[in-house]
């Protein structure tokens, strides 16, 4: 499996059940982000630093500039032989800004006169119509960038005696604007190459940090590996408990625990009293069988001891049957009452349990009276009602005395639907009371045995009326009967 | 030998008397609930009590406490559903002197009773020797001189009871007290039937078994 791990840039491939699956790095995208965020922030950073950097060499070369221009404007002078005519004093020329590649330049008086022009001014220089006091433009000059400045309206500086100064020059004068460039170059190298090593740099940092910084998901990661069936407690790491981002992911995979703890620990309890419960039917089955298989018998005797394995069997099937229900109705009461359920007559129900058990009552002399107060209709499965009122009846019918009669009602109460079954039985003694409920409950001893009842009737209504968000009330005294009262809300 | 079992599942406790009365020839009484086997194992000498522990009306262990704070040193097996090493604790604590996890095998169960029983009498082996004569509890079966003898039940119950206290003297009312369980009619004169067929069934004229004391019971001897 890890020899499949190709480090690709931005995902790690791995080979599971024969599918290639793609995973992405979030490590890796955030310092591909970081990576990224940075080039352009550099990229940005050496544009900004070489435009300023050639506005002011410019600014300073375009100053210098003007300084040639002047000093070499001051060459200029009035001739002695001549009155008013001027001449350039060519000796005292400049040396050029840059060695070895000389500058241009050129002076015209009163726009008329040529005064005086390098030797290597360019024939064909359009240096286009005046345009006013101060000029500048780049030329290209025999393969030479040059820059020009061009000021206009300069004084004579040299006094004629007294003459007035009527005299105005035109000074032009250009240099190789290449050093500027080359000093922009050299400072762009140098940004970008500080840059790269910076980028590095800090990309390292990046990833360092990342690494530090997810340490508590590993950590999650491996206190959450430690949960197992026998191990329900995540145990969040201090580094975990103490990251902002962690803390609702801690919350949820608590939260999820818990309620995965709780069902599981339902499901296992339900196993075990399953398991317990089974264990007295079982043995019952067992000793019929093996008493049987005791001595030798005859094959009536054998037949007779089937037919006993038998009825074991059916009361164990039973027990099974009711213990399931009873799960599921506990399942439902505890919030996962699925169900899209369609509106029944509460005393259909009621009628449907009383036709199933009249044969029991018939048997015991038992009359069933039966009064619906108009028809109520609630949100339910019929079987389930028919359910819960089978076993009410059913327990009122085993503790009727012989001859008796069990009244069932239905009515409508501040929008709840009211059941009442009530018996002429001995009662219920007070300190009973709370137990009825109780799984594997018997109110009595021989009795409930000799009808195959294994205590879980009551405990299944009880469910069942819960998931129905109802509730179930006894109301018993002894000697006086007992009432059982079921509520169910007819709105859900 | 005389067996109380209090068991609230009617039908397995007439599983189990059934087989102790086939396997074993002892006379079983049945209690389906707490209170009533409290009273009939203080009121009746058993030679063992088999005990459920979900009993109706009072609890297998609240009747064994009440049943030991008496001063009754019956032994009692108990039947469980749980196995867990606390409640056998506490059963074997509150005075019980064996028990059995339900499902349990009949046959172990069986041999678990029939220990008790010895031990309850001094006894640890399953075969029983007197004289020349062999009782061997295990499959009930009787040999004199090597020889098989057969027995009645009945006269096989008298044969054990008092082969189990050889040399005590058994009075009759014991004796009818231990043999028989609550469906018997009892007669006293009985008992002398069975006994003088043991005494053909056993005795020669050089050697006498069962010896008789008059106005106090019976006694088995060499």
């Amino acid at each position: 499996m890890t020899t499949q791990n190709s480090f690709t840039p931005f995902a790690v491939r791995d080979i599971c059940c024969g599918l290639e699956k793609v995973r992405t790095s979030i490590q890796r995208r955030l310092i591909v982000a970081i990576v990224i965020s940075q080039l352009v922030l550099a990229i940005g950073l050496i544009d900004v630093a070489v435009f300023v950097t050639r506005a002011q060499l410019r600014k300073a070369f375009d100053v210098a500039l003007q300084g040639r221009a002047m000093s070499i404007a001051a060459l200029v002078r009035y001739s002695e032989d001549e009155p008013h005519k001027l001449f350039f004093e060519s000796d005292l020329t400049p040396p050029p800004l840059e060695a070895g590649v000389p500058d241009l330049y050129e002076i015209v008086a009163n726009h008329r006169t040529l005064i005086v022009r390098s030797s290597n001014w360019p024939a064909k220089i359009d240096v286009g119509p005046p345009k006013g006091e101060r000029w500048i433009a780049t030329y290209v000059v025999n393969g030479i960038p040059y820059r020009a400045l061009r000021l206009d309206h300069i004084p004579v500086l040299d006094r004629e005696g007294d003459a007035p100064a009527s005299d105005f020059l035109r000074v032009t004068y250009a240099s190789p604007i290449d050093p500027v460039n080359q000093a922009v170059n050299n400072v762009l190298l140098y940004i970008a190459l500080g840059s790269l090593v910076l980028l590095a740099i800090s990309g390292g940092f990046a990833f360092w940090a990342l690494r530090r910084s997810l340490r508590p998901l590993a950590a999650l990661t491996a206190s959450a590996g430690a949960i197992s069936t026998s191990n329900w407690e995540l145990n969040p790491p201090e580094e975990a408990l103490g990251t902002l981002e962690l803390a609702p992911l801690t919350q949820a995979m608590t939260s999820m625990l818990n309620g995965l703890h709780r069902s599981f620990t339902q499901q296992r309890e339900f196993l075990a009293n399953a398991a317990h419960e089974l264990k007295t039917p079982v043995a019952i089955l067992k000793s019929t069988l093996q008493s049987l298989l005791q001595r030798p018998r005859t094959s009536d005797e054998y037949r007779a001891g089937l037919e006993e394995a038998l009825d074991d069997m059916a009361r164990l099937e039973k027990l099974l049957h009711s213990m399931l229900r009873l799960a599921r109705a506990e399942q439902w009461a505890a919030g996962n009452l699925r169900r899209d359920l369609t509106p029944v007559d509460v005393g259909l129900t009621c009628q449907l349990a009383i036709e199933r058990l009249q044969a029991v009552a018939q048997q015991r002399d038992i009359k069933i009276d039966f009064t619906a107060n108009g028809p109520i209709r609630l949100p339910a499965d019929p079987d389930d009602l028919e359910l819960v009122w089978s076993n009410l009846l059913e327990n009122a019918i085993r503790f009727s005395p012989m001859g008796e009669t069990v009244r069932m009602s239905v009515h409508s109460n501040n929008g709840q639907s009211c059941v009442e079954v009530v018996d002429h039985g001995p009662g219920i003694p007070a300190s009973e009371l709370p137990r009825i409920f109780e799984r594997f409950h018997r109110a009595d001893t021989s009795r409930a045995r000799d009808t195959g009842g294994y205590g879980l009737g009551l405990s299944i209504s009880k469910a069942l009326v819960e998931a129905y968000g109802g509730t179930i009330e006894p109301h018993s005294q002894p000697g006086e009967g007992t009432r059982m009262v079921v509520t169910l809300p007819v709105q859900r | 030998m005389r067996v109380l079992i209090v068991e609230d599942e009617r039908r397995l406790a007439e599983n189990i008397a059934r087989s102790l009365r086939e396997s074993a020839s002892y006379a079983v009484d049945v209690a389906l609930e707490g209170e009533d086997g409290l009273y009939m194992a203080q009121s009746n000498p058993y030679d063992l009590m088999i005990l459920d522990l979900m009993l109706p009306r009072l609890d297998g262990l609240t009747l064994l406490k009440r049943l030991r704070s008496g001063g009754a040193n019956v032994p009692v097996l108990v039947l469980t559903a749980r196995d867990e090493k606390e409640s056998i604790v506490a059963l074997l604590n509150a005075g019980a002197d064996d028990y059995v996890a339900k499902p349990f095998d009949l046959g172990e169960l069986l041999a678990r009773a029939k220990a008790l029983i010895r031990r309850g009498k001094g006894q640890s082996a399953a075969v029983l020797k007197v004289a020349n004569i062999e009782i061997n509890t295990a499959d009930l079966s009787v040999r004199r001189k090597g020889e098989m003898v057969t027995l009645t039940a009945m006269e096989y119950r008298v044969l054990e009871y008092l082969a189990h206290r050889p040399g005590a003297v058994v009075s009759k009312t014991e004796l009818l007290e231990h043999l028989y369980d609550f469906n018997w009619e009892r007669f006293s004169n009985v008992i002398e039937v069975y006994i003088s067929g043991l005494r053909r069934k056993l005795e020669d004229d050089d050697t006498k078994l069962i010896h008789t004391l008059r106005g106090q019971g019976y006694m088995l001897r060499a």
